[in-house]
C-alpha cells in the first residue's frame, strides 16, 4: 500500500464533501449542538457540586455543633452524605441521573441512597439526556454513515472506479484512503468540542487535585478517535461491498438501528430473566430473618447475647454487667453492628453480583456492538458507570460502619455502667469528641481499576480495528468494479 | 385500481418485512409489559405476607407497650397497578408502587427507593408505547419516502400519468394501502394486549388506541408532506430520518435539560438536613416546647401529657419524631411543587412535539407518570396520618397490646384516578397532521404534472 495514493483518496474525499454545502451546514449543527451539550453539561455539573458543596459543609457544621450527649444519640443523629460527581462527569452523563444522590447515615440500619435525578423527573427523561457522549455515541455515527455510504458506490455508478482501479490504485488503498478522508472529515465535528472540554478541565480547580483526570480524558478521546475510524472503515467497506447507494445507505442505518436501540434492550430482557434479582422487600426480608436468628442486640434477654454477657463475666471475674470496666451496653451493641453490617454486607455483595452479571450480559456484546463497547468506556471514564457508583456506596457503607462503631467504642470508654439511660446527666461526654471523627471524604476509583473492568470494550475496539484491517487486506478479489 | 395496488403491495417483499418487525416487536413489548406486572404482583403478595408476619412477631415479642410496638411495625400502602401499565411503564420502573411505613416520621421513610439496576433503567423499558413512538414511524418512513420518486426513479411515472386522469387520487390510494396494512398491525397488537394483559375496555384503554392511532396518523401526514416536494428518493429518506432523530431524540434531550436548568431542585437535599434535625435536635431539648407545639398540631390530644418527674415518655417521643416531619414541611412541599412545575413545563411544551406528547399522555393513560407517583406520596402522607390519628390515643393512654384486632392490618391499596381532557390530548395532533396535509395539497396541486 502506497502511503502516497491514500493521502490523494483521502483529500478527494474531504474536497468533495465539503464541496457540497449541505455539510457546511451539518459541521456547524453538530458542532454547536456539542458545544451546547458540554456547557450545558458543565454548567449543570459545577452547580451540583457547588450545591453538594454547601451542604455537605453545613452537615459537617451541624454535626460539629451538637451539643454534649450520650455517644448512641450521635449515633443516631448520624451523617448525610451527598454524592459527588467525578470531575469529568460533564462529558458523560452515564448513569449519573438514575442513581442515587442523598444518603442518611445512622446507626443499626443501612438506608437507601434516595433522590436521584430520575427521581424528580417525568417521562421526558427516557428520551434519553443530551451529553457529549450521547451525541459522539448516538447521533454523529449516522453523519459518519450520511458522508460515507456513497463513497464507493457512487464512483461505480459513475463508473469513475474502473478507472481509478485501471490507474493502478489498489482496492485495499482506495479503501482505506476513503476511510481515512471520512475520518477527517469527522473530526471537524468534534475536534473544537474536545479542545473546549479539555481547557474547562484546565480550568477546574478538582483536576489539580486529582492528575489521572487528565490520563483519563486522554484515553477517553483516544478511544472515540478509534471508534469514530472504526465508524469511518465501516461505511467505506458497507458502500464497497454495496451494489447501489440505496442498499448502502439501508444497510447502515439497519445496523445503527440494531446497535443502538434493539440489541442493548433485548440483552437487557434477556439479563432480566436470566439473572433474578431481588425486589427490596425480599432484600431486606432475607436480611431481618437472619438478623432475627442471630439475636437482637437491643434485648437484654436475647440468647445470643446473654452468652457473650456470661463469658465477659467469667473473663473479667465479676458477677454483674455493672462491675465491668467498660460500658456493657456499648460492647453489645458493638457486637450487634458488626453483625448486622456482616450481614447486610453478605447480602448486598450478592445483589451486586446479579447486578454485575446483568450489566455484563451486556457488555458480553460489545465485541459485536462497538456502540456498546464505546459507551461502557466513554461511562468508565468520566466516572458515571455502575462500578463508580458502586464504590460510593462502599464508601458510604463503611463510613457508617466506622461512625457507629466509634460511638459505641465512645460509650464502651466514657459511660459508666451505673447511668440509668442516655437521658442521665452523667451520660454525657464533651462535644471536642464530634470535632474529632472525621468528615466523610469520597475517593474515587483509580484508572487502573476502571480500565480493568472495561477491558473487554478495549479490546473489542482493538479488534474491531484489526479485524478490518484484515477484512480489507484480503477481501480485493471478492469487490466488484462494475 | 385498489385491487392492483394491493397486489403491489403484497408482493413486495419489503414491506411485508417492515409489517412482520413491528409485529414481532410489539409482541415482545408486550411480554415485557407481561413481565412487569407479574413481578409487580408477586411483590405485592410477598409484602402482604410479610407484613403479617412482621406484625404477628412483634405483637408476640414487644407485647408489653403499645408505643415500642409501633416503634416496629410497619404498614404497606400499595400504589395500584392496573393492567394497562404493562402498555408504558414509565416512571414506575424508578419510583416504588409500594411503601411500607412505621408509624415514625415520615421524611426519612417515603423517599426510600426500590432496587434496581441503574443500567436497566438508563436503557430503559422496551414496552409498547416505546414501539409505537420509535419504531412504527421508521416503517412508516420506510412505506412512504419514494412513494412518487420510486416511480419516477424506475420510470414508470409517465405511465402514472398518461394512463389516470386523477394521479393525486392514485398517490392517495398508495399511500392508503400503507396506511390501512400499518393500521392494520397496531389494531392487532391493541387487541392482542387487552387479552394478553387483560386490560379492561374503559376511557383510559380507549383514550390509549385513540392517541396511538393519531400519532402515527402524523407521521403519515408528516410522509406524506415531504413526498409531496417531489425530491427524490434519497433526499427524501434524509430529510424524513432527520425529523425522526430529531423528534425522538434531540428535541426531547433538549427539552429535558431546558427543564431541569429552570427547576433544580436542591429542596431534595434540604428536606432530609431539615427533618433530620428537627427530630433529632429534640433530644437535647427541653420537653415541655416540643410537646407544646404537639398539641397544638392536635388540639384532640391535649389530654395526654408528659409525666413530669420522668425522662422519657412515648408522647414526648412521638411528638419529636413528628417536629422532623413538622420541621420539613416546607421543603417537602417546594421539592413536590417543582416535581410539579417540571411535569407541567414538559406538558405544555410537548404539545407541539408529537413524540413527547405521546409518551407523556400514553404515561398518564397507564397510570405510570410522575404526577400518579405524587398523587400517591400524598395519599401515603395522608395514609400515615391517619395511622398515627388511630394509634396515638391508644399508645399515650397505654391501650394493652391484646385489645387490638392486628390481624386486620392487611395492605391497603391507593387508586388514582387521571382526568382525561380529551382536547388537550387529540387537538395538537389534529393542528399538526391537518397542516401537513393542506400544505402537501398546495405542493401536489402545484406540481400536478410535474415529470
Amino acid at each position: 500500500m502506497k502511503k502516497r495514493t491514500i493521502q490523494i483518496v483521502a483529500k478527494q474525499v474531504w474536497v468533495h464533501t465539503l464541496k457540497n454545502k449541505s455539510s457546511f451546514w451539518l459541521i456547524s449543527f453538530f458542532n454547536i449542538l456539542l458545544c451546547f451539550a458540554l456547557i450545558s453539561g458543565y454548567y449543570h455539573h459545577y452547580n451540583q457540586q457547588k450545591t453538594v458543596k454547601a451542604y455537605s459543609h453545613d452537615v459537617r457544621e451541624r454535626w460539629e455543633s451538637n451539643p454534649d450527649k450520650h455517644p448512641h444519640r450521635m449515633a443516631h443523629y448520624g451523617y448525610v452524605v451527598f454524592r459527588e460527581k467525578f470531575p469529568l462527569s460533564f462529558f458523560d452523563f452515564g448513569m449519573d441521573s438514575y442513581v442515587g444522590n442523598v444518603v442518611f447515615l445512622e446507626a443499626h440500619k443501612q438506608n437507601t441512597i434516595n433522590f436521584s435525578e430520575a427521581s424528580l423527573s417525568n417521562g421526558l427523561l427516557r428520551f434519553g439526556e443530551i451529553s457529549v457522549g450521547m451525541i459522539l455515541q448516538l447521533l454523529l455515527p449516522l453523519l459518519v454513515f450520511f458522508w460515507g455510504f456513497g463513497l464507493i458506490t457512487e464512483e461505480r455508478q459513475h463508473g469513475t472506479l474502473r478507472i481509478l482501479l485501471t490507474q493502478g490504485v489498489s482496492w485495499q488503498e482506495l479503501i482505506i484512503g476513503k476511510a481515512v478522508g471520512l475520518f477527517y472529515l469527522s473530526l471537524t465535528t468534534y475536534l473544537p468540542c474536545f479542545l473546549l472540554a479539555f481547557v474547562f478541565l484546565l480550568l477546574d480547580a478538582s483536576t489539580y487535585h486529582n492528575v489521572e483526570i487528565i490520563g483519563r480524558f486522554l484515553i477517553l478521546i483516544i478511544s472515540y478517535l478509534s471508534y469514530f475510524f472504526i465508524l469511518s472503515l465501516l461505511a467505506v467497506y458497507v458502500s464497497s461491498r454495496s451494489k447501489s447507494s440505496k442498499t448502502s445507505l439501508v444497510s447502515l442505518i439497519g445496523f445503527w438501528l440494531f446497535f443502538a436501540l434493539i440489541l442493548p434492550k433485548v440483552s437487557q430482557v434477556a439479563g432480566k430473566n436470566l439473572f433474578i434479582s431481588p425486589s427490596k422487600i425480599e432484600f431486606d426480608t432475607a436480611i431481618e430473618q437472619e438478623l432475627i436468628e442471630q439475636g437482637d442486640s437491643h434485648n437484654p434477654n436475647d440468647p445470643h447475647f446473654k452468652k457473650i454477657k456470661d463469658s465477659l463475666l467469667k473473663a473479667y471475674h465479676v458477677d454483674s454487667t455493672h462491675k465491668l470496666p467498660f460500658n456493657y451496653g456499648g460492647y453489645i451493641m458493638r457486637e450487634g453492628e458488626r453483625l448486622s453490617a456482616e450481614t447486610y454486607q453478605k447480602h448486598q455483595i450478592k445483589l451486586i453480583q446479579v447486578y454485575q452479571k446483568q450489566q455484563n450480559l451486556i457488555r458480553l456484546t460489545a465485541p459485536l456492538n462497538p456502540l456498546i463497547a464505546i459507551k461502557n468506556i466513554s461511562m468508565a471514564l468520566s466516572g458515571t458507570d455502575y462500578i463508580a457508583y458502586n464504590n460510593f456506596q462502599n464508601q458510604v457503607e463503611t463510613y457508617r460502619y466506622h461512625l457507629a462503631q466509634t460511638m459505641n467504642e465512645l460509650q464502651m470508654k466514657y459511660i459508666s455502667n451505673r447511668v440509668k439511660n442516655s437521658a442521665d446527666k452523667n451520660a454525657r461526654i464533651e462535644k471536642k469528641h464530634w470535632e474529632e471523627f472525621p468528615d466523610f471524604k469520597a475517593e474515587f476509583l483509580p484508572l487502573r481499576a476502571v480500565f480493568m473492568n472495561e477491558i473487554i470494550s478495549f479490546l473489542s475496539l482493538i479488534s474491531w480495528i484489526i479485524g478490518f484491517w484484515l477484512l480489507i487486506k484480503y477481501s480485493g478479489k471478492h469487490l466488484k468494479a462494475f | 385500481m385498489v385491487a392492483l395496488l394491493i397486489k403491489n403491495f403484497i408482493r413486495s417483499k419489503g414491506l411485508l418485512v417492515g409489517l412482520a418487525i413491528l409485529f414481532i416487536s410489539g409482541i415482545i413489548s408486550l411480554n415485557i409489559g407481561k413481565q412487569f406486572l407479574e413481578k409487580n404482583e408477586k411483590i405485592i403478595q410477598k409484602t402482604s405476607h410479610f407484613q403479617k408476619e412482621n406484625i404477628d412477631r412483634y405483637v408476640q415479642y414487644m407485647n408489653k407497650e403499645m408505643g415500642l410496638l409501633l416503634y416496629y411495625v410497619r404498614f404497606g400502602l400499595v400504589n395500584e397497578t392496573p393492567n394497562i401499565v404493562g402498555l408504558s411503564i414509565g416512571q414506575r420502573d424508578i419510583n416504588p408502587s409500594l411503601h411500607n411505613v412505621t408509624i415514625r416520621n415520615l421524611e426519612e421513610q417515603k423517599y426510600t427507593t426500590d432496587l434496581m439496576n441503574p443500567m436497566y433503567q438508563l436503557i430503559g423499558n422496551m414496552d409498547l408505547s416505546f414501539v409505537i413512538i420509535y419504531f412504527f414511524p421508521l416503517i412508516i418512513i420506510a412505506f412512504g419516502f419514494n412513494l412518487v420518486s420510486e416511480e419516477k426513479e424506475e420510470g414508470t411515472w409517465s405511465l402514472v400519468l398518461s394512463q389516470t386522469a386523477n394521479t393525486q387520487k392514485m398517490l392517495r390510494l398508495k399511500a392508503g394501502v400503507r396506511y390501512v396494512s400499518i393500521l392494520s398491525v397496531l389494531f392487532l397488537l391493541l387487541l392482542i394486549a387487552k387479552f394478553y394483559l387483560s386490560i379492561p375496555f374503559d376511557i383510559y384503554f380507549t383514550v390509549y388506541i385513540l392517541t396511538a392511532f393519531f400519532y402515527i396518523s402524523f407521521w403519515f401526514s408528516l410522509v406524506w408532506l415531504v413526498v409531496s416536494f417531489h425530491k427524490n428518493s434519497s433526499q427524501n429518506a434524509l430529510i424524513l430520518l432527520t425529523s425522526w432523530i430529531t423528534l425522538t431524540i434531540i428535541v426531547p434531550a433538549l427539552m429535558n435539560a431546558l427543564v431541569i436548568q429552570l427547576y433544580p431542585i436542591p429542596e431534595a437535599f434540604s428536606t432530609v438536613l431539615d427533618s433530620r434535625d428537627g427530630y433529632h435536635s429534640q433530644w437535647d431539648k427541653a420537653k415541655e416546647p416540643t410537646i407544646e407545639k404537639f398539641h397544638q398540631l392536635y388540639p384532640q390530644l391535649v389530654k395526654y401529657n408528659h409525666p413530669k418527674d420522668k425522662d422519657f415518655s412515648w408522647l414526648w417521643y412521638y411528638a419529636m419524631q413528628q417536629m422532623g416531619d413538622e420541621t420539613a414541611v416546607a421543603s417537602s412541599k417546594k421539592l413536590k411543587e417543582k416535581i410539579k412545575q417540571r411535569e407541567n413545563l414538559s406538558k405544555k411544551l410537548g404539545l407541539w412535539v408529537p413524540t413527547i406528547h405521546t409518551q407523556l399522555t400514553m404515561n398518564t393513560l397507564c397510570f405510570s407518570d410522575i404526577t400518579n407517583y405524587l398523587a400517591f406520596i400524598e395519599a401515603l402522607e395522608r395514609f400515615h396520618e391517619q395511622k398515627r390519628m388511630y394509634f396515638y390515643p391508644k399508645i399515650f393512654s397505654d391501650t394493652p397490646v391484646s385489645s387490638e384486632k392486628w390481624d386486620t392490618f392487611s395492605l391497603a391499596y391507593f387508586k388514582n384516578q387521571p382526568v382525561i381532557n380529551l382536547y388537550m390530548v387529540l387537538l395538537p395532533y389534529l393542528i399538526i397532521s391537518t397542516l401537513c396535509l393542506l400544505w402537501a395539497n398546495i405542493n401536489f396541486n402545484r406540481k400536478k404534472y410535474n415529470l
